[in-house]
């Protein structure tokens, strides 16, 4: 596992156990993400991996019977503290979801929504909305019609969309949770391009199913199986030279 | 066995036909009765004056400003105590003893019969609070008889929001509350639109719980504060075709006040029906 990072650390896990009921789905789970960096989590359906991403936000809150121990430091703050607000946190660590999930309102009304209920100003607001859309890869195409509901657009144009939202609350760190994954190969290589051009100012967590698309985008790939996170490294090192059996294995396409 | 299966699902779906056809075949000849018979009464004077001469002429405006009152005034309590009790329920609520107790509260309430509420409004707030006969007694009471489909209503409304939307919000450092009131609700407005519309249906014909609490047999003037009793269609019509001596002399007017009855319901739930479409277009792609 790399220690140092040129860019600093971003989230540090210790020893992160997570159960639903019995079921203990992540075991002891310890890694370092890298800051401005794109990081991509890889594994066969059911091994943990997007449950994992959802511990970074304390999306799993939202399930009962959910039980996390552990620790999980966001820029040196202990996200499961009791002090910690969890409004906060999610200001700060957006996320993107496998199904483009646009509120059904006008294009500038999904933008402005963060932004208004944290208290931006009315004025600042259509600034605020061509600046989170011309990150977002999406403003050319959709300038001359921000009234227009978001649900009229394209299933790609949408994704933009919500990734433009969620830049739109300035966050530090966005999840992405395979969100490619009901997108057509156009769609994908531009979310793709939209994500390299992102990690200058963001530092970037994305699960995916894609083995190609975590070789094409990502710096850092962790492989989990089965609750473990089996492998941590550099992108390259993990594709070239795996160190572990199980990684060689599920890379090389023998199973998932 | 193949041509038995077909000969089973054509018998099936003329049975089906035959239901439908009744149903619609009993609207049909209600609707025909009242209307025929009281469409020649219908006049400007009919709907803008009062009962004259022991309520065998003049109007029923008096009537139709009352259970205008209240639908309005029962709406305007069981609506937004209906789907705030909607949204503890689906967003709030741990499921467990209380909720379960709860949850059979509201489907008793459903089942009581109208005249129980109509005695309870009597007890608790003609007499208890003092309200006397009134509006605001009758309008409560209603209120409360129509509270468990407002509930219901609003309960599917928000239950089908689809998760994705809360995800959403919630990941965008938006508090709960404030997604249930920006995100949620909006997205819940067209299912409650619907239990308000069988709401209105409800409090406009409803006749024992009134009768209890406020409406008037006869009182040709218009009320003036929500502590004045009032005059009803429902009631009215039932007065009119059961009680004093001139019940075959009023039939016109009975029709008539029946045929109001049911367009001033019609008038209601198309307005709602316009909210509602307006709110459907905006959440449909």
């Amino acid at each position: 596992m790399p220690e140092t990072y040129e860019n600093g650390t971003e989230i540090e896990v210790k020893n992160l156990n997570l159960w639903y009921g019995d079921n203990h789905a992540l075991h002891d789970i310890s890694i370092d993400i890298p800051k401005n960096s794109v990081t991509a989590f890889i594994g066969p359906s059911g091994c943990g991996k997007s449950t994992f991403l959802r511990c970074l936000n304390r999306m799993n809150d939202l399930i009962p019977s959910c039980r996390i121990e552990g620790h999980v430091n966001v820029s040196g703050e202990d996200i499961y503290s009791r002090e910690t607000d969890v409004v906060d946190l999610r200001k700060k660590v957006g996320m993107v979801f496998q199904k483009p999930n646009p509120f059904p309102m006008s294009i500038f009304d999904n933008i402005s929504y963060g932004p208004k209920i944290h208290g931006m100003s009315k004025k600042e607001m259509p600034s605020i909305v061509e600046n989170a859309l011309k990150s977002g890869a999406l403003w050319e195409e959709i300038a001359d019609r921000l009234d227009a509901s978001a649900l009229d657009l394209s299933g790609g144009q949408q994704q933009r969309l919500c990734i433009a939202r969620t830049l739109a609350v300035k966050p530090e760190v966005i999840l992405f949770d395979e969100p490619c994954s009901a997108l057509d190969p156009i769609s994908t290589s531009k979310i793709e391009d939209l994500i390299l051009e992102l990690k200058k100012d963001y530092t970037i967590v994305i699960v995916t199913h894609n083995m190609q698309q975590a070789a094409r985008i990502s710096d850092y790939t962790a492989f989990f199986l089965l609750g473990d996170l089996i492998e941590f490294g550099k992108t390259n090192q993990i594709f070239e030279n795996p160190q572990k059996k199980e990684t060689e294995d599920y890379i090389t396409g023998r199973f998932g | 066995m193949f041509s038995n299966a077909k000969l089973n699902e054509k018998i099936a779906f003329a049975l089906l036909k035959v239901a439908m056809a009744m149903v619609i075949a009993f609207v049909v000849i209600i609707l025909y009765d009242i209307i025929s018979n009281g469409y020649g009464i219908l006049s400007i004077e009919f709907i803008t004056s009062a009962p004259r001469k022991g309520m065998t002429q003049g109007g029923i405006f008096p009537a139709i400003v009352g259970t205008t009152y209240l639908i309005m005034g029962s709406m305007i309590v069981a609506l937004p105590l209906g789907i705030l009790a909607a949204i503890y329920l689906t967003e709030y609520a741990q499921p467990g003893k209380t909720t379960w107790m709860i949850e059979m509260a509201i489907n008793n309430l459903a089942g009581t019969p109208s005249v129980v509420f109509g005695l309870f409004g009597l007890a608790i707030f003609v007499k208890y609070f003092g309200f006397g006969d009134s509006i605001l007694s009758a309008s409560l009471t209603l209120a409360l008889l129509i509270l468990p489909i407002i509930i219901r209503a609003s309960q599917e409304a928000l239950l089908t929001v689809p998760k994705e939307y809360r995800e959403a919000s919630l990941a965008l450092g938006v508090t709960k509350w404030e997604t249930i009131r920006k995100v949620v609700l909006p997205a819940a407005i067209p299912g409650v639109v619907t239990g308000a519309i069988l709401g209105v249906g409800r409090v406009a014909g409803e006749t024992a719980p009134i009768l209890l609490t406020g409406a008037a047999y006869f009182y040709p003037r218009l009320p003036s504060t929500i502590f004045s009793q009032f005059m009803a269609l429902p009631y009215h019509l039932y007065v009119l075709a059961t009680a004093g001596t001139n019940i075959s002399q009023t039939r016109p007017i009975q029709y008539g006040t029946a045929l109001i009855l049911l367009l001033l319901v019609l008038f209601v739930n198309v307005i709602a029906v316009t909210i509602r479409s307006h709110y459907r277009k905006k959440l449909k792609r």
